[in-house]
């Protein structure tokens, strides 16, 4: 298996209007890739939480938002990068329901759950790297 | 700060070291700059002259000039940036100072292509003048300096004219989150607010004083929240939904979320987030009924 980038935008997140052109980039690229209106959904959702959580828990950072193929299937992964204070309890941040900014707490964990592939990096002081990928259905 | 001075630009003396290292304008530069302040006051009078007489032959720049009054103002102001080519210093008053002569452009209305072009125009006469009056390998050394400068100072006013647009975006984006949050009342003691585009903190909180105040203004029973035009529901957009029920529960009315997309609807169950604390449903006609069923009203079918 080959795993091709095809392209690679690097997008800042210092404010809130940052969090809406990063989820536009990852919908108009999900559409024009031919995910389904599911999928889309999903992955601009999953897109959304983290960079709102790069922006409100990490003090802003950036997105690394990149078009794959793999064999044929087309993808798109979304990495997050911040400099902020790193997440304390990471289990029990992905456990969800937990929240340090009086909110639903269920950003990470549900962004878990609405892509394929999830990948988190954190610890206190040394900021949070999570990447997301979305996979195009093959039926 | 008066209007005639302000500007939205600041440069501190981190940002004006790092600017001056990237237009390579070293003390060498300052120092011949200096040397050439002579070279400078005496063709004064003969580039402003030379300079407004192609500004006012061409109509693109001729309409900011009103009459010969503004004229002579403006010819005042020229000779006074002109000269300060051949200061020698380059410090953050230095930057205010061209910061405020951009800004100045700006407000008038004139475009940065014409703003531009008199620059460009700058560094044609003084070319001239320095071949003029030194042999070549120095003119070109001399003019090298001035170029450096003059160019600094193009991007300083490229940078006002930026710093003004977005704030014009700013103060439009404004605007329009206030018009943007309608509050329709469809029946006696039943509210509707269609919710469009995206939901971000601020419209949130400006969205639920405007329900808040006006469910009590009407003393309504019901408000429908349609989302159909949400391009995306994330748990933020959720928690403001949840809020905005809570409190509107405070206040005596039920709330009716309608509008969810199938996409949508999985979307917020693979989230996790319980909506049940609102009523739900899909199509806003819907919405509408249950609305009426619970102000004690019926939509019926009459004989035709």
């Amino acid at each position: 298996m080959s795993r091709e980038v095809l392209s690679s935008v690097v997008m800042p997140i210092a404010g809130e209007d940052d969090v809406v052109l990063v989820r536009r980039r990852v919908r108009d690229l999900a559409q024009a890739q031919g995910f389904d209106a599911f999928a889309t959904a999903a992955v601009t959702t999953a897109a959304s939480e983290l960079a709102r959580n790069a922006l409100v828990h990490g003090k802003g950072g950036r997105a690394t938002v990149r078009e794959l193929n793999e064999d044929g299937r087309a993808g798109l992964s979304i990495q997050f990068q911040d400099q902020g204070p790193g997440i304390a309890d990471l289990e029990r941040a992905l456990a969800g329901g937990y929240s340090t900014a009086r909110s639903l707490g269920l950003g990470l964990s549900g962004a878990r759950r609405l892509v394929d592939e999830f990948d988190i990096d954190s610890a206190p002081g040394r900021g949070t790297m999570a990447s997301i990928t979305k996979w195009k259905r093959l039926y | 700060m008066n209007r005639e001075t302000r500007t939205p630009l600041k440069l501190d003396d981190a940002e004006l070291r790092s600017r001056r290292a990237y237009f390579e304008i070293n003390d060498e530069d300052l120092e011949r700059l200096a040397s050439l302040r002579a070279f400078g006051q005496t063709h004064l009078d003969d580039i402003i002259e030379s300079f407004y007489r192609f500004i006012l032959e061409h109509h693109e720049s001729r309409v900011f000039f009103a009459d010969d009054t503004s004229v002579q103002r403006v010819k005042r102001l020229q000779k006074e940036y002109f000269l300060g080519l051949f200061s020698g210093v380059l410090d953050v008053r230095y930057v205010e100072n061209r910061l405020r002569v951009g800004a100045t452009h700006e407000r008038i209305g004139m475009p940065l292509r014409i703003y531009l072009g008199a620059y460009a125009l700058y560094l044609r006469l003084l070319l001239v003048k320095l071949g003029e009056e030194y042999e070549p390998s120095l003119a070109g050394m001399h003019f090298r300096s001035v170029q450096k400068l003059v160019y600094f100072d193009m991007s300083l006013a490229v940078d006002t004219y930026i710093a003004s647009y977005v704030e014009t975006l700013g103060r439009h984006q404004a605007a329009i989150r206030e018009l943007s949050t309608p509050c329709i009342r469809v029946y006696d003691r039943v509210l509707l607010l269609p919710l469009v585009g995206t939901i971000d903190t601020q419209r949130a909180q400006q969205i639920m004083e405007t329900v808040l105040v006006r469910v009590a203004d009407e003393q309504a029973r019901v408000v429908i929240v349609d989302i159909a035009g949400v391009p995306v529901v994330d748990t933020k957009v959720a928690d403001h939904l949840l809020k905005t029920t809570a409190a509107l529960r405070l206040i005596g009315a039920e709330s009716i979320l309608t509008g969810i997309s199938p996409h949508v609807a999985r979307t917020i169950v693979q989230l996790g987030v319980d909506i049940s604390a609102m009523y739900t449903k899909s199509r806003l006609a819907d919405g509408i009924e249950l609305a009426l069923s619970i102000v004690g009203k019926r939509i019926t079918q009459v004989a035709p």
